[in-house]
This record gives structure tokens, sequence and C-alpha cells, in this order.
């Protein structure tokens, strides 16, 4: 999508339209989260310190960000995405790999597909997306990058060694700041240079990247498209250099693991209604109890307070090698069903 | 110490309560009924901690005094066995050695020290309030509202019941912010302000054993506990801490579309029409138009579907409006009166139960949230 959280928000207030946008806190502390095309001329870009980007774009508009409705727009485009192919990988929020070779829809060609999407995107949310078309992952980023905003860009088999002669080393996957000077002290500014150098070298500089650099400077990425797994359950487990074997030695170890597996929910925003505890004797017999919550836990103290009450639920007879906690039955996705109004106590 | 019990009569006692006993008891010695024995008075007591159930018994055989902590469930199970004979009791104080002695045998347990039970909670007379109620407005106020508690571990004051007391009235109030049940009393009148909020476990202990009484219940409470004193038996129990949400903000005022409706028609008829929705959602509809209510359901899944017509009074705005057919068939199970109003105003905000010929004491109001589709 071209510059996607700024240009919902130029679409939802048209006073926004046509001026330099930058989504994010204007605070000395904020970050530009994205910038409309028109802050990107004055050099405005995304993770910019708020600040630098105020000083680099004088009549700078700062809008707070509005990720609910982000994400809504997003859920908009990945289903229409989905209406061609199942095979598809989110990337981040507002772009995704496609794999079109077989789709739902039998069109012949990718372009096609691509202008139809195009389309669609622009009826269901208003907002422009840019589409680049190649023979792998690595290509099709770089050439939907080619052509922004609104663009659509085709990398053909037998023009890809001629694009990536030219191309930049920073424009590949993987190519930091850091890697690019590594690069550059060894003379490697394009694809074509990377092509050209020793395999050998490729992999004494850069270890398993030299592999895929070299691949990639070839025009080979083999890598498939793979859309995420639905994940079911968030949890962390530890096995203990000595067995266990007073209550109070687990709880301890438990409170350890809890702080992890809190940090992991948060991570993946994977708030779920059931708590299992897995414990493994010292003589490997393995027992699982678990505790689900009359709602979706968002309180790590409830955490704790299950996980102490599924500890005396277990046997504790036996000395205990491996502790374990699991948070799973995550809310479902939106349904489509009637929902159940509640009442808006303060 | 010795005493003499009819074996029908203690039981009737300990199953009523008994179910104050956690299936988990926090402590080992909770798992235990505690006698106590006090002239003629045979005390007997069973806790979890947070609730405490007490009877009494007026003994005519008994010999010395003291305390044991009886096994419960063997004790309840072997007087669930015996036909209605006298039991003697000979406990020895020394050994904790427990004999039920028949006409034809001797069943004997062992006992644990009674000192170890938890002693019970005392109210804090600074800070106390006290009330007589009816056990029956009581029994009233708890079955009515019960219902309507939720299970919310975040919000743990949504968990009870609320009881409010005023110069004017007393209120039972309780809500799963589905729905909300506000029943009210205006002949029960105290000359302070006071509140608590009881937890859901004394309060279907209550409704269990209230029936069983007649007469007044004193209750006495403090921030943190309260009393209820039957002829009978005696609840003790822990309060739930924390503020009751303004209930009285989230009740709609103005509902322009009042319908009057049969009660038991309505129920009959959701109950049937009910067993054609959508087992994910459980979504009823209602459809009124003027002087007639026609109650929908359909599974799309199954391809079944019902509908059935209802006369009610209605002249209000043609409207459609969709519930959760499990919630609404409480409400109509818990509202007294034969004729109900439900007072709506479109289909996305609350609906309001009222009985439609009001008793004198009593004010009563269910609120339910309806279902929407597509929301």
């Amino acid at each position: 999508m071209d510059a996607f959280f700024a240009s919902i928000e130029q679409r939802d207030n048209p006073s926004l339209r046509g001026k330099p946008v930058a989504v994010g806190g204007s605070s000395d502390r904020g970050v530009v989260a994205a910038a409309s095309y028109e802050a990107r001329v004055y050099g405005v870009h995304s993770a910019m310190p708020s600040k630098i980007a105020a000083r680099k774009c004088p009549g700078l508009i700062f809008v707070k960000s509005r990720f609910d409705v982000y994400k809504a727009d997003s859920s908009k485009i990945m289903e229409i995405f989905r209406d061609y192919t199942n095979l598809v990988e989110p990337l981040s929020i507002d772009e995704a790999f496609l794999d079109v070779t077989t789709n739902k829809v039998g069109m012949p060609s990718a372009t096609i597909i691509a202008r139809d999407i195009k389309k669609r995107i622009k009826e269901a949310t208003g907002l422009t997306a840019s589409a680049g078309i190649s023979v792998n992952k690595f290509l099709a980023k770089i050439a939907s990058d080619q052509d922004k905003p609104d663009g659509l860009f085709v990398i053909k088999p037998d023009e890809v060694l001629d694009f990536i002669e030219s191309l930049p080393v920073t424009k590949f996957f993987g190519v930091g700041p850091s890697t690019a000077r590594k690069m550059h002290d060894l003379q490697l500014f394009t694809g074509g240079d990377l092509r050209k150098a020793d395999f050998s070298m490729l992999v004494r500089n850069f270890g398993k990247s030299g592999i895929f650099f070299h691949n990639i400077a070839n025009g080979i990425d083999e890598r498939p498209v793979v859309t995420h797994r639905i994940r079911k359950s968030v949890g962390i487990e530890n096995t203990f250099s000595q067995d266990l074997s007073t209550r109070d030695e687990m709880l301890t170890e438990l409170r350890n693991l809890e702080k992890g597996l809190w940090d992991r929910v948060k991570r993946h925003g994977a708030y779920g209604k059931t708590l299992t505890l897995k414990v493994k004797y010292s003589d490997f017999e393995q027992i699982t109890r678990s505790h689900t919550f009359s709602d979706y836990v968002t309180d790590p103290k409830l955490v704790h307070q299950a996980v102490i009450d599924l500890l005396n639920l277990a046997d504790m007879e036996k000395p205990v090698r491996l502790l374990g906690i699991s948070i799973s039955n995550f809310k479902e996705k939106e349904s489509e069903g009637p929902v159940q109004l509640t009442i808006k106590f303060d | 110490m010795k005493f003499v019990v009819s074996s029908s009569g203690l039981l009737s006692h300990l199953q009523a309560i008994s179910r104050a006993i956690a299936s988990k008891s926090p402590m080992p010695i909770l798992d235990n009924f505690l006698f106590s024995l006090e002239g003629q008075k045979l005390t007997i007591t069973a806790s979890d901690t947070e609730v405490t159930m007490i009877t009494t018994l007026d003994l005519e055989t008994t010999e010395g005094e003291g305390v044991i902590a009886m096994p419960s469930r063997i004790l309840l199970e072997t007087l669930k066995k015996f036909p209605e004979q006298p039991l003697n009791f000979e406990i020895d104080e020394e050994t904790l050695a427990v004999d039920i002695v028949t006409e034809k045998g001797k069943f004997s347990v062992v006992g644990q020290n009674g000192e170890d039970f938890p002693a019970l909670p005392q109210i804090d007379e600074d800070k106390a309030s006290n009330v007589q109620l009816s056990a029956d407005t009581l029994l009233t106020g708890i079955v009515k509202t019960l219902f309507a508690t939720a299970e919310d571990e975040l919000r743990p004051v949504m968990n009870g019941i609320l009881f409010e007391f005023t110069p004017d009235n007393m209120t039972f109030v309780a809500s799963d912010s589905h729905k909300l049940v506000r029943y009210q009393r205006l002949d029960v009148k105290t000359d302070y302000e006071a509140s608590f909020i009881l937890p859901k476990k004394p309060a279907s202990l209550l409704k269990n054993v209230l029936p069983k009484e007649d007469g007044e219940v004193a209750v006495s409470f403090d921030d943190q506990n309260a009393y209820f004193t039957m002829q009978n038996y005696q609840l003790v129990c822990r309060l739930v801490e924390g503020n009751y949400p303004s209930y009285n903000a989230v009740i709609p005022q103005d509902n322009p579309n009042k319908v009057i409706v049969d009660r038991v028609d309505l129920f009959n008829t959701l109950g049937r029409v009910s067993l054609f929705a959508s087992q994910a959602s459980n979504l009823v509809k209602l459809h009124l138009s003027n002087n007639e209510m026609v109650v929908s359901a359909q599974d799309i899944d199954f391809s079944i579907s019902a509908h059935e017509k209802l006369s009610c009074q209605y002249d209000g705005d043609e409207m459609e409006i969709g519930f959760k057919s499990g919630f609404l068939a409480d409400i109509l199970d818990n509202i007294s009166s034969s004729d109900i109003v439900v007072e709506l105003s479109d289909p996305a905000r609350a609906g309001i139960f009222v009985p439609h010929d009001k008793s004198e004491n009593e004010d009563e109001l269910m609120l339910l949230m309806p279902m929407m589709i597509n929301a």
C-alpha cells in the first residue's frame, strides 16, 4: 500500500489531502510511523524522529495513529488477496506476497490479477496500492517499490539479470546500513558486482547471508510463499538442570516462566482463555492441567493465581524435571454472525 | 462428651450446611463439620473460610460439653444410609475417637481437634449496619437477581448481588453486562444509606436454606463481612470488596415502543422457536407490528427455521429486535406477573422488561441487551 497510514488519514480527513502529513507523535520522543508523499518530498520518512521531521518539513501536520482503522483496512485488503489465492504471506500490515502461479480466478497473467486487485482495493478502501510482479519473492518485492505510488511494475524472466545488474546493493533484502558499508568497502555496489564476486569471498565475509546474496544476484530465490500458520497457543517451558522436589522451588521457576509467557503473549497479542500447566516428572511421565477463564486473559495476575491453582491440582509426590505453561483458546476471527451487545458501565 | 440425636434430623441440618464445604478445601480441617455441645444445644459449623454456615439443634439427652471436628463426607454418607433412629454419639476428647452407637452396631471415626477450626470473622462494631428482612423478601431478592450475576475474574464486583439500603427502599442488583436486574422493595427502609456485595456462593446457599425459614432474618454487615441470622441457620460470609458500577445510569429512560404481552405465552413460544435458532448465536428475533409479535429463529447450517405469532398490545413503530434466546428465557422465567411490558427504543438498544401489574411494595426491572445482526 502507498503511504498506508498517511493515506488513510488523508482519506478520512479531506483537509489533510495534498498536504505533508506524518502519522505519529509530535512530542520530543515521538517517531514518524508513516509520511504522506507530500512529506516525503522533504525527506521525511518513517522511523524518523518527529523532531527532525518537523525541522525538515516546516508545515508538517502530525496526526495521531489510529491502529484500529488501519487494521480494519488491512483486513479488507488481505481478504481481497485471498479471493485470488490462498498462498498469501503477509509481510506487514499493508503488504503481502501472493503466489498466483495457480489462482482461484483462472486468470493466466499475474499482471491482469495485479490490475484487478489494485482496482478492488481502490473500490473497497479508496486507497492506492503498488504491485510488483516477478519470478520470485525478492524480485517481486523490489518491483513493488519501483513505480510507487499507484504503481505496477513487472520484471519479466528474461529481464531479471539485466535488472539486477544495475540494482544498488542497498536495495537487497537483508542489506542494512552496516552490511552496505561492508559491501562498499569490498567494492560491491550493484547486483552486477555481487554476481561477479567470488562465491567463497562472499561466504567468508557474510557467512550464510553470502550464499543468499550470491543466489539472489543470480536471480535465484527459492523461498516459497508461506501462509502464516494460525497460532494455536503461546507457551514456554523449561527443563531443569536438577529435578525440582519442593513446591517452593516449583513456584519460583513458574514465576520466571510466567514472566516469559507474558512477554510472548504481549508480543503476539495472543490473549487466550485457557491456561495449561505441563509437568514432566523425573520418570518422564507427563501431565497437563488446564484452567479456562470466562474471558480472554489480559492481566498477568490472573495467570499467576491460576498457575498456583493448577500446581495444586498436580501430583507433587515425584520429582519434576520440566515445567511449562501455555495460553491457548484465542479470540476467534471476527465472526460475521450476530453480536451480543453489552452494557457500557462507566 | 455424649449426645443423642435423631438420624434424619441431623442429616437434614448437615445437608443444608454441607454446601458451604468446598470440594477442594483450602485447609484439611475444613473437610470436617465442627460439632460444639453447650448444655442441651448442639451447634454444627461448615466452612470454606469465605463462607461459613452454622446450624443449631436442641437435644434432650446430652452429657458433658466440648468441641470436635468430624469428617464430613463419611458422616453424611452414613447418615443417608440409616433409617430414622436415635444415634448415640460418644466422643473421647483425649483420643478424638468418635463412636456412633446404634441399637445394632457401632460406627467409629476419628475426629480432629475442634480448636483448630478457623474462628468466625468478627463484624467491626464501629462500622456495622444492621437490618431486619423477612425471609421471604430476602429469598425473592436473591432468586430474582442471582441468575444475572457475572463470572468475571476481572471485575469481581459483578460476580455478586448488590444489596443497597436507603431511607426510601432497599434494592437488589445483579448484572453480567448482558442483562441487568434491579429489584426494589419499598417496604424495607433503613435510617441510613449502606450497601454491600454478596458473592454468588453465599447467595446460592441462602437461596437453598431460606425456603425452610420463615420470620425475620437479621442481617448485620461491615465493609468486609456479613452475618445472616435466621431461625435455624446462620450464614457468615466475606463480602466482595469494591464499588458496584452505577447501574441506574445504564437503564435507558426513553423507550417509546412499549409492548404488553402474556409472559407465559411468550416463554412457551420462545421455548419452541428457540430450538430452531443457530447453535452458534442462539439468536431469536422479535418482530413487532400493530398488536402482533412474531418470534422467529433459523439455523442456516441445518436449514431449519421457525416462526410463531403472538397477540400483544402494541401501537409503536414496526420494528425487529434480536435477543439471545437463553437470556430472554431467563428474564421471562424470573419476572413476576402474568402480563409483562417490554419497553424498546431501537434494535441496538437495551430492552426493558417490567411486570404489567405492579405489586404494592415491589419495583422490578430487568434489562436485556439485544444481539445485533452483523454489527
